[in-house]
């Protein structure tokens, strides 16, 4: 917690603490009276410059200014405290019904927050001074009702989301009434983000009297406002005048805001900008003839503020023309991250890759960047699993098809366009020529996964990668989409890469398959052959564990027990050890050599068609 | 499809949904209809699977019997009592009967509160009606659950594994002893091994508690492994409804085979998936008439356009809303 907050949040939070202190306990301190006149008692000389006799000088009567600025302590932070209090609590109460109850309520408040934010609040200020004079209270009720529109309109936005997630529906439906819901289950979860917006807030209150005393509008006692006020007349001559209350001033704005936002980095953690490096270590190894894909002895490693994750351990497979590769793991197995290496896409990190990626004869860890990028244009077709954030939602279908054949300069701007409707014939989007001027959200899901496929198709290339291709979408529109990728493959001899958790999906649609677990490939072959004859223990877990049309209803399914290690800190031996229900002592000492054959390989010292082991 | 018709109802049913209409506000003054005249029920200790693709109303449906969305018109009758009919304290208290899970169980979870205090949440607002609910009892469904262990009502939800959140959510439910116990695609969000000890453990509270469940998926295999019955929804009706593996073995609506047919890897004697369905989900807005889905039905004729199919038996408790339905072998 508190590595997390920073050392600038705790030093503000002491200087807040320093503040409080002073302001409760001013009367028992050892300073001078601020009203004394120095010039009459003696104590200070006019305008005197800070010293020993007195630290932050005086002013033209000789009262002592570090007196006055403790003095102006207490009523900054009780105005401030007092006024976060009552507008914090008007307003997150305002907020919460609103995002709850929404409605009538909702329009209500929402209307009077509209209009309050339009008004000029100094004209009310000015108006209000001069009816009700210049005593504290007067400037709490101002500051509050000027301050509640702020919370409410942060509360009711976290409300209106909060009230759509489920634990709010199953209070519901637990029988809570609507009050409880607010206080159990709304009100807790908007408490940090209101504090630290208080935080905020309280600084903007001490600015406002500054502000304020400069118009000649404030309190009735010594305030900071009122004394860099005072101070600017003499400006030119004596500047620690206003300089030293200013300062004050200016630390306490900034302690607040610094400690406001310190606490919402604990509600939202602020992503951290590192720079981002891609770097290659180790030699290529040139694959062998024919394969459009080689991978070989593949790590990657990420340098990330948490720190070092390696998320994928010594993976290598090749996939030829027309071939189609299955790449099985559950989520966190680092089965995207594989993909993300063959195109070194990766979130903001620092990254390693060692090892062989050859795609269509190009090394893409260590050539020049034109080289890659040309390569990854023209020879490499991604899909994602989500087609609607793969999709520019404010440009055309067209436009989206045409671009990379633009980019790329493999056609005129004519040709691109006649590809772009033979594209969306051969993807099987009805209707092509209108399509082409539509935007993405005029298409169904299934369309849009189409119309990706269609942009990934442009520049006919060799390998088709795709992440999840169908997990969003329904199991009707899924075959349509799979029999698709399955047809262009076969159709065009492009080689396809498909990542899934989805076993049914690899078994109908893959002629090879990886099976992925923490970050390495524990089993490799031809898909057939796995479901026949899986040889690792987590390949044989994995499809038992997986519902079958073929088993009656009601069969009780094989599970694994326990969760997949870390990827931060691997543990030594067989990764899948601690699940393994035939581990031995040297699964847990030793990392599983690779054995089985070239085309049906697996890293794992005891196999199915391993003689049964004695337990010991 | 159309699925009015309420043939295959039977006697003395936990929960009762007949004619199960709603409808939202669409944009320009449309209307969604999201169900439209669903009827079913749910005999006590058994396990309805509801399947379908997205838009076709399972959700709703579910959302409806829950209370959580307002029915248009329909009744849903818990034993005896129209839970349709009920407002405010009434209705609070009728909920206690049901419990609901969700599909994503981190959300399902109030991020701020103790695992404790979200399990007994029911118990602290209906009070302890017999005094057995003491913190053992608390430890004793978590136990069942599979979370054993002392320290576990301590933690906050952040601390646990999506599957163990599930795990949770239903130690929250049980607790208040439930006749009908919903839930919304309870597995989707979890991984295979995981969603296979989610399966197992209903299974078995199930066999220990006699639960009674509505299970709403859209995965036909995850659906036969849980249900004793299965439902089949298409754009807001009922299609089909039979014993599981008398539906998967002779699917007889032609969106039934199509759904089967569409799944990767079966086995099963059917055509491939594109002889059985074509086009796009019509839209809610302006659903065809007649049987909802002839405009994608191979065998789709005239009448289907005119008159809408009613619930029909076509086998022992297996019942079709379809003009030509697929005869049955039995």
């Amino acid at each position: 917690m508190r590595k997390r907050l920073g050392l600038l949040f705790w030093v503000s939070a002491v200087y807040i603490g320093v503040l409080v202190f002073l302001a409760l306990f001013r009367d028992l301190l050892p300073i001078r009276d601020p009203d004394a006149l120095g010039i009459r008692t003696g104590d200070c000389r006019q305008f005197q410059d800070p010293g020993w006799n007195s630290y932050f000088g005086c002013d033209n009567l000789g009262r002592d200014l570090f007196s006055q600025v403790v003095h102006g302590v207490r009523p900054a932070l009780f105005l401030g405290f007092t006024v976060t209090i009552v507008s914090g609590t008007v307003g997150t109460l305002l907020g919460v019904l609103a995002g709850f109850l929404r409605g009538v309520f909702d329009r209500v408040v929402t209307t009077i927050i509209d209009i309050s934010l339009a008004f000029p609040a100094i004209v009310l200020l000015i108006a209000v001074r001069a009816s009700f004079g210049n005593g504290i209270v007067v400037f709490i009720v101002l500051f509050s009702v000027l301050g509640i529109p702020g919370y409410a309109r942060i509360v009711r936005g976290a409300s209106l989301s909060l009230s759509e997630r489920e634990f709010v529906d199953a209070a519901a439906a637990m029988g809570a009434t609507n009050w409880r819901i607010v206080r159990r289950e709304l009100l807790p979860n908007v408490f940090l983000p209101v504090l630290s917006f208080a935080f905020i807030g309280f600084a903007v209150v001490i600015l406002a009297e500054g502000g304020l005393a400069f118009i000649g509008l404030s309190l009735d006692q010594i305030t900071w406002g009122k004394l860099i006020n005072d101070g600017r007349v003499e400006i030119r001559d004596h500047p620690h005048l206003a300089l030293i209350p200013s300062t004050v001033m200016f630390g306490t704005v900034l302690a607040f805001n610094l400690v406001g936002d310190g606490l919402r980095s604990l509600v939202a953690p602020r992503e951290v900008a590192t720079a981002r490096r891609l770097i290659a270590e180790g030699s290529h190894q040139p694959g062998e003839e024919g394969a459009v894909v080689h991978v070989r002895n593949l790590r990657t490693v990420l340098h990330t503020p948490g720190g070092t994750v390696e998320p994928v351990d010594d993976v290598s497979f090749s996939v030829a023309p027309g071939e189609s590769l299955g790449i099985v793991g559950e989520s966190g197995s680092g089965k995207t991250m594989i993909l993300r290496s063959i195109v070194g896409a990766f979130p903001l990190a620092d990254v390693t890759r060692g090892g062989t990626v050859e795609v269509a004869g190009v090394d893409m860890l260590r050539s020049p960047d034109a080289t890659i990028r040309r390569t990854l244009g023209t020879e490499i077709g991604m899909i994602s699993q989500n087609p609607l954030t793969a999709l520019n939602p404010v440009r055309r279908i067209g436009d989206q098809i045409i671009e990379p054949m633009l980019v790329h300069g493999t056609r005129s701007k004519q040709e691109a366009r006649d590809r772009a409707l033979e594209l969306l014939e051969q993807v099987g989007i009805p209707a092509p020529e209108q399509r082409l001027r539509e935007y993405p959200h005029q298409l169904s899901g299934g369309m849009r996964q189409r119309a990706t496929i269609a942009i990934a198709l442009a520049n006919e290339p060799q390998l088709l990668l795709a992440d999840e291709p169908t997990t969003a979408l329904d199991v009707t529109v899924q075959d349509q989409i799979l029999r698709l990728l399955d047809g262009l493959r076969a159709d065009r001899g492009m080689a396809l890469v498909l990542v899934t958790h989805d076993l049914a999906v690899v078994k109908g649609f893959t002629d090879s398959v990886a099976i992925v677990y923490a970050g390495q490939v524990v089993e490799y072959g031809p898909t057939a052959e796995i479901f026949a004859n899986p040889q690792h223990r987590y390949t044989v877990a994995l499809i038992r564990s997986m519902p079958n049309l073929d088993l009656p209803s009601h069969s009780e399914l094989a599970t694994i027990e326990g969760a997949p290690p870390s990827l931060i800190d691997p543990p030594t031996g067989c990764r899948f050890a601690d699940r393994c229900p035939a581990v031995q002592q040297k699964c847990r000492d030793e990392s599983p050599v690779r054995s089985g054959t070239d085309a049906h390989s697996y890293s794992c010292w005891f196999p199915m068609s391993a003689q049964p082991v004695e337990v010991s | 499809m159309a699925g009015t018709g309420k043939a295959h109802l039977r006697d003395g049913a936990t929960l009762e949904v007949h004619d199960l209409v709603v409808e939202f506000p669409g944009p320009k003054k449309s209307v969604v209809h999201a169900v439209s005249g669903v009827s079913f029920d749910l005999n006590t200790g058994e396990t309805l699977g509801v399947v379908g693709e997205s838009g076709c109303g399972k959700t709703t449906t579910g959302r409806a019997i829950m209370q959580l969305e307002e029915a248009t018109a329909g009744s849903i009758i818990l034993r005896g009592q129209d839970l349709c009919d009920l407002r405010g304290p009434a209705l609070r208290s009728a909920r206690r009967a049901m419990q609901m899970i969700f599909q994503d169980p981190v959300s399902s979870l109030n991020p701020s509160r103790r695992v404790k205090d979200i399990v007994r949440e029911g118990l602290d607002i209906w009070g302890d009606p017999d005094g057995s609910f003491s913190a053992d009892r608390i430890d004793e469904i978590l136990d069942a659950v599979g979370l054993g262990g002392a320290d576990v009502g301590e933690r906050r939800p952040h601390e646990f594994s999506g599957g163990q959140c599930q795990r949770i959510c239903i130690a929250r439910a049980l607790v208040m002893d439930p006749e009908v116990l919903i839930l919304d695609e309870p597995v989707s969000a979890l991984d295979v091994s995981v969603q296979a000890q989610i399966l197992n453990l209903l299974q078995q509270l199930k066999d220990r508690f006699g639960l009674t469940m509505m299970f709403i998926s859209h995965d036909l295999a995850v659906v036969k492994n849980i249900s004793d019955r299965v439902m089949v929804m298409y754009l807001g009706k009922v299609c089909e409804t039979a014993p599981t593996d008398q539906l998967y073995a002779n699917p007889a609506h032609p969106y039934s085979r199509a759904l089967l047919a569409s799944i990767p890897g079966h086995n099963l004697d059917l055509p491939p998936a594109s002889e059985l369905i074509s086009g796009e989900l019509p839209s809610p807005i302006d659903p065809p008439s007649g049987c909802r889905f002839r405009t994608r039905c191979p065998a789709a004729t005239d009448r289907c356009a005119a008159e809408e199919p009613i619930l029909q038996a076509v086998g022992d408790d297996h019942y079709v809303a379809c003009h030509h339905p697929v005869a049955v072998s039995l």
